[in-house]
């Protein structure tokens, strides 16, 4: 399927793009991964109107503390200011465009330009001009400051967004915030980043990896199989058939997640596997856990989730990443670490060497999946595999479950109720001409 | 590290913390180098992880683009995340992972070109104990036309025993000349 423009509206592709995604017959066009005037179109109407994750609040701790990152394909710089709140702007020097930060992070009193000297202060402002009085007949440097975004934080993960008619990030967030709080909030005084991000590079498209950690816990007796093996070598994963897990999609917003519930074989593998490479004893740490206070059952170590569009979580591994989409084809993986800040030293040393070990760039469950999602892009070149509709029509139609302390969940962890969510929503924000829908008054309106 | 000014040629002796690096010796672990690299490459990796120590600390920290009032903190420390920070018990585990015939990121496996050089060595406080830098280029290719190309240095340390091979590798740090990982994953070793 290709995409051509309208000769009058300079960006709306003339391709129903309803035919891309069906979700009455959940079926998926993989056009949606390939093409690039929609991937324009996707940094247009998906990224610059979304909330987009860009910091822990423990990566820049003090005043002048900041961090280099991108908003989709955008660089950004993340700072400290002195008043204790942060700012998030554009990369991009107002004169011509240099980078006005060319590190990665750590402690600035300025940011100045390395093309002609423009000098920005860490809140971005235009402060200082080389030969302003001598060569600028009047400069309002007030008018010059690098472009901010907005910001806003949820129990410390800080998003920020282009869209200055979006919701609040806790209603953008909706009732995906209980979910959120299995992991930010399981544990007394919540969380902190294990220091470093981890980048790489997967060539394959961002849905991929952003609708499997929304959705599909369906691939880990899989692609997954060889770390469950290696940590118990004597019994094999075998057919999964303790379906007492969950899966939530969230009535509006794009959001998901999936787990296991308490007693579940398959939370016990993926416990043992991480036990086996760091010692980290995940039933004792999540009997621990604080879920226990608000009443919930454990289920934050077999818990991934994804805010859409492009920050996912994996409980089990105390990893959280952002997927950068670098055209159709690529993406920059920057993963952190994330561990319960009452967790004693020994305790985060654990789940430092877990996390690497297991979910990481060269973590032995992570390997597995950059391997299936380089070779389904590969795929892709082609004309007729891109014309070829994928099945997303796992647990179609399955019931809510009626359980209160997981609302909004179907009760199979094995499904893709919450892939059709996540595509459903990238339709409605790429149907949306005018933004109107990403704005903050229509998020009051019906669920998706 | 001693450093030694003087040009070497190759039959001269160098002198570290008062030992000798004879030419013998050079070649003996330069030899044990190549014999790693070729079990690698060989996919032999069972007798890869027999070459380590017991109490092997193999590290790879990540790497950061910083400015002169950070550039102490270009390489990630100890106790934040790495690409690698492994002990006997996890190498044997990913070599585990390999033998279970199920680890899609290496079945079909690689095809890897361990290139190592600029070889250097020092004598330690321990006699039977040295600490030898090295810089390496590691090609790998897989599938179709999947190309990784990684380049670095190792400093390792290395251990005389009574095996075949000589020494046992028991210290080994790997700095990748990279800032962003130029490859979909690290399911290959350094
Ligand atoms: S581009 Fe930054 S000062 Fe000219
Ligand atoms: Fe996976």
């Amino acid at each position: 399927m290709s995409v051509t423009k309208r000769n009058d509206a300079g960006a709306a592709p003339s391709v129903s793009l309803t035919d891309l995604f069906d979700e009455k017959s959940g079926t998926i066009s993989p056009a949606i991964y390939a093409d690039p005037q929609l991937y324009e179109l996707e940094l247009e109407r998906v990224f610059s109107r979304s909330w987009l994750f860009i910091a822990h609040e423990t990566h820049i701790p003090k005043a002048g503390d900041y961090l280099a990152t991108y908003m989709a394909e955008d660089p950004v710089i993340a700072v400290r200011q002195k008043d204790g709140g942060v700012k998030v702007f554009l990369n991009q020097c107002r004169h011509r465009g240099m980078k006005i930060c060319r590190t990665d992070g750590g402690n600035a009193k300025a940011f100045t330009c390395t093309y002609h000297g423009w000098a920005y202060d860490i809140g971005g402002n235009l402060v200082q001009v080389p030969l302003e009085q001598q060569s600028f007949a009047c400069l309002d440097k007030k008018q010059w400051g690098a472009r901010q975004a907005r910001v806003d934080s949820y129990k410390g993960l800080i998003f920020a967004t282009w869209n200055m008619d979006a919701p609040t990030l806790s209603d953008y967030l909706g009732d995906a915030k209980s979910y959120l709080d299995l992991i930010l909030d399981r544990s007394e005084g919540g969380t902190e980043a294990i220091g470093g991000i981890v980048k790489w590079v997967i060539p394959c498209n961002w849905k991929f990896a952003a609708e499997q950690f929304c959705s599909d816990m369906y691939h880990g007796a899989t692609s997954h199989m060889s770390p469950m093996m290696a940590a118990s070598p004597d019994t094999l994963p075998g057919d999964p058939t303790d379906f007492s897990g969950r899966q939530f999609r969230a009535s509006r917003g794009g959001h998901g997640t999936g787990f296991f519930v308490e007693g579940a074989e398959w939370l016990w593998r993926v416990g043992q596997a991480g036990e086996h490479v760091s010692g980290f004893d995940i039933a004792a740490a999540e009997q621990r856990t604080n879920l226990h206070r608000s009443g919930k059952r454990p289920v934050g170590f077999s818990q991934h989730m994804t805010v859409f569009p492009n920050f996912s979580i994996f409980a089990g591994a105390n990893t959280a990443r952002v997927w950068h989409p670098r055209g159709p084809g690529e993406i920059e993986v920057w993963a952190f670490g994330l561990v319960d800040k009452a967790a004693s030293d020994a305790e985060k040393e654990q789940m430092r060497l877990m996390t690497l070990r297991t979910f990481s760039a060269a973590g032995t469950w992570e390997q597995d999946d950059g391997e299936n999602w380089v070779e389904v892009q590969r795929v892709l070149r082609g004309h007729e595999a891109r014309r070829t509709l994928f099945n997303a029509q796992m647990g179609a139609g399955a019931p809510r479950g009626e359980d209160p302390t997981f609302p909004e969940t179907i009760t199979n962890a094995f499904a893709e109720e919450a892939a059709r969510g996540f595509y459903a929503h990238w339709q409605k924000l790429m149907t949306d001409v005018d933004g109107s829908f990403s704005k903050a008054g229509s998020y009051a309106d019906a669920a998706e | 590290m001693p450093q030694n000014n003087s040009l070497q040629s190759a039959t001269t002796d160098i002198v570290e913390m008062g030992r000798t690096i004879t030419p013998a010796l050079q070649q003996e672990i330069e030899q044990f180098l190549y014999h790693e690299a070729e079990l690698l490459d060989d996919r032999k990796i069972a007798e890869w992880v027999d070459l380590m120590a017991d109490d092997i600390h193999y590290f790879m920290p990540l790497r950061t683009t910083r400015g002169p009032r950070d550039r102490n903190l270009e390489l990630s420390g100890a106790h934040d995340i790495a690409y690698f920070d492994e002990s006997k018990a996890s190498l044997q585990l990913r070599l585990r992972k390999l033998q279970t015939g199920t680890a899609w990121a290496e079945e079909p496996p690689s095809r890897t070109r361990h290139l190592v050089t600029n070889v250097r060595i020092s004598t330690t406080a321990k006699a039977d104990e040295y600490e030898v830098k090295s810089a390496f280029l590691l090609y790998r290719n897989r599938s179709e036309r999947q190309t990784d190309i990684f380049a670095g240095e190792r400093t390792d340390g290395l251990r005389r025993v009574d095996m075949p091979a000589g020494f046992k590798i028991f210290k080994r740090l790997i700095l990748l000349d990279q800032a962003t990982l130029e490859a979909n994953n690290l399911s290959i070793f350094f």
